[in-house]
């Protein structure tokens, strides 16, 4: 889970294993949000690992993964900004 | 249309059951999700970017009104309200939820359709002709063969985990519309001195390493089809590589081998095979015709007949094809019209299409390997009716083979596996060239967008092939030119350095300069390509001087 890590600080995020949502770890626990996501540094990886694992085995969530963040705290690759904000285009009739 | 067997409606129903089960274990914990993963995936149950997706066979792309109908129950039901038809003639929901999944599965069985095999390295749900049975000029009709394919690959024992997928494709005419010279094996119907059988090609693919297929056996008996079939499925488990993800298609292996090599150990095969059961009999091959038969359609002198709406007039002429049975025509429905996703219909616009086509093509429906739906039999009297309910549901745009009839997989937007988006390269294209006039001046011209090296959006074989590529995080396109899937199919050559998502645009737009500046009188751009080569591209869109 946290190999190949790059960077300083990182949001976890995973997918809600019933319906497929995307999740971000926060202080109340997993938001659909980002806004509240906690903001890890790099040496508190393994302990949020550990968490990710519990919830893993509770049966909550399914592929969990540190997210970077940029220098302003933001998320850092495009995949990972789709993934938070949505499709980039409208869809129509929908 | 194909029916099922009662065999065909038992294991289907024993599959959701089967997999209803497995959806409550892994819930319940009793299945961890390495454990779950494939078993998932069997039943075409992906996880993308946002969410599950679920891959839905529509074998060799034929849809009836009902089964149109449910799916568009099932868009408004469980998902988003919209479904994706695929280049291989599939449809895909972007946004079911794991729980409601083996409902959908038992809706879906309701109507004889499954997700079976549309995942997993097996046989994949087989494609073919979309205008099959229903055009002139052809040998045969590839769609019974395709049934018969079907009926032998679904949940055949020994190939349910080959080193890699495998993708078959079956046509019945000279004119390749099933893009047959791309897929694992592409299977051709031919005459040969009043005896009608298969021309056999293997070892076709896209994806990183792309190669046309080589043609295998020039003529088949149809009698011997399953053991052919079997004898070079065997092969390729027996040799095909399982040490590397990259190097484990067949392609690879005939590649490796050589075509030679390949056929000797294919035919050594064949003619051990004294599997009588594989032999197809007359009698069988018979009963499997019956199903896809023509409805009643009475030769009809009916001409089709302009009207004093010009927009009709335009739709009719690149829309609309003759029928094979004089007084009919068969109407393509264009997925693509202005700003939204390719191959993109919403429930509306679904149930709108089943009841057109219960009215007025006997509830019969078609998917392309281009995205686009096709309305087989319209008497010709009825095809202004017709074009003005499709407007209605906004499906009109009279586009079908031109420039903003563009091929794209779901890209960055949904796929956990893309490189960079391709839907919103796909709508700027679309809305740069919007002009009709100006589109059919262009003509004929296939552009074909990829999110990545996988090819889902057949990059390789586009006139013009768009790749999205990932260059230190920020998106880049690579142009490829000259691909065709076609008879003549070949593989795109790339033109140079990939552009920038804002410069792409002008890139594009450069390239149909230089093919207009270039075109004889009706020359389309893959001849033009073919006659001045690659090099005056290159220099045409790199040079800086120019």
């Amino acid at each position: 889970m946290a190999k190949k890590l790059k960077g300083d600080f990182f949001f976890l995020t995973a997918n809600d294993l019933q319906t497929g949502a995307v999740l971000f770890f926060t202080k109340k626990g997993w938001l659909c949000e980002s806004s509240d996501a906690i903001k890890i540094p790099r040496e508190r990886i393994e302990h949020y690992e550990k968490i990710a694992r519990k919830y893993e085995d509770d049966c909550r969530i399914i592929s969990p993964f540190f997210v970077e963040l940029d220098e302003s705290g933001g998320i850092k690759s495009l995949r990972d900004k789709i993934r938070n904000k949505g499709i980039t285009f409208k869809l129509k009739n929908v | 249309m194909y029916k099922y067997s009662k065999t065909d409606k038992q294991i289907v129903k024993a599959r959701t059951k089967q997999f209803k089960n497995q959806v409550f274990r892994r819930i319940k914990g009793k299945l961890s999700e390495e454990e779950f993963k494939p078993l998932r995936l069997m039943n075409g149950l992906y996880l993308q970017l946002h969410a599950y997706m679920l891959r839905v066979a529509i074998p060799y792309g034929e849809l009836s009104s009902n089964q149109l109908k449910k799916l568009a129950e099932i868009a408004k039901k469980y998902d988003k309200g919209y479904g994706h038809f695929t280049t291989r003639q599939n449809i895909q929901f972007n946004w079911p939820k794991l729980t409601d999944v083996p409902e959908i599965l038992s809706e879906l069985a309701e109507v004889e359709m499954h997700a079976i095999q549309t995942s997993g390295n097996c046989i994949r749900n087989l494609s073919s002709d979309h205008l099959a049975g229903i055009i002139k000029n052809e040998v045969e009709d590839p769609r019974p063969w395709c049934e018969i394919i079907r009926k032998w690959s679904t949940f055949h024992p020994e190939f349910s985990f080959l080193p890699r997928k495998f993708k078959i494709a079956v046509t019945g005419c000279d004119e390749d519309r099933a893009a047959i010279k791309v897929h694992d094996i592409g299977l051709k119907l031919i005459n040969k001195n009043d005896r009608i059988g298969f021309e056999v090609y293997v070892g076709g693919g896209q994806g990183r390493s792309p190669y046309i297929a080589k043609k295998l056996r020039n003529f088949l008996k149809k009698g011997d089809l399953l053991n052919y079939l079997e004898a070079i499925l065997s092969t390729y488990n027996e040799l095909g590589r399982r040490d590397n993800i990259y190097k484990a298609r067949i392609k690879i292996l005939i590649n490796e081998l050589g075509i030679e090599k390949f056929k000797n150990k294919v035919e050594e095969k064949f003619k051990k095979f004294s599997n009588q059961e594989l032999i197809i009999k007359k009698e069988d091959i018979k009963k499997i015709f019956s199903y896809f038969q023509l409805p009643k359609l009475n030769k009809k002198k009916g001409i089709v007949k302009n009207n004093k709406d010009p927009k009709y007039n335009i739709w009719l002429k690149q829309n609309v094809i003759k029928h094979k049975i004089s007084g009919y025509s068969i109407v393509l429905i264009s997925l693509k019209p202005l700003g939204k996703p390719p191959g993109d219909a919403d429930a509306k616009q679904m149930k709108g299409i089943a009841k057109i086509s219960d009215e007025y093509s006997f509830g019969e429906i078609r998917v392309t390997h281009e995205q686009n739906l096709v309305l087989p039999h319209i008497e010709n009297k009825n095809l202004f009716l017709v074009w003005k309910k499709l407007r209605n549901l906004d499906i009109s745009t009279p586009n079908i083979g031109l420039i903003t009839d563009t091929i794209c997989c779901p890209g960055m937007d949904y796929c956990a596996l893309a490189t960079a988006r391709s839907i919103p390269i796909s709508q700027k294209i679309s809305n740069h060239f919007r002009n009709i006039e100006n589109q059919k001046k262009i003509g004929d011209l296939k552009i074909k967008i990829s999110g990545c090296i996988n090819a889902c959006g057949h990059h390789h074989v586009g006139n013009i092939g768009i790749l999205g590529l990932d260059k230190n995080g920020a998106e880049s396109y690579q142009i490829t030119l000259g691909g065709s899937s076609k008879n003549d199919a070949s593989i795109g050559q790339i033109v140079g350095p990939s552009f920038s998502e804002g410069n792409l645009l002008g890139a594009i737009e450069k390239i149909i300069n230089l093919y207009k500046k270039n075109k004889k009188k009706n020359e389309d751009f893959l001849s033009v390509f073919r006659r001045i080569g690659i090099s005056e591209f290159k220099k045409y869109l790199y040079d800086n001087t120019s």
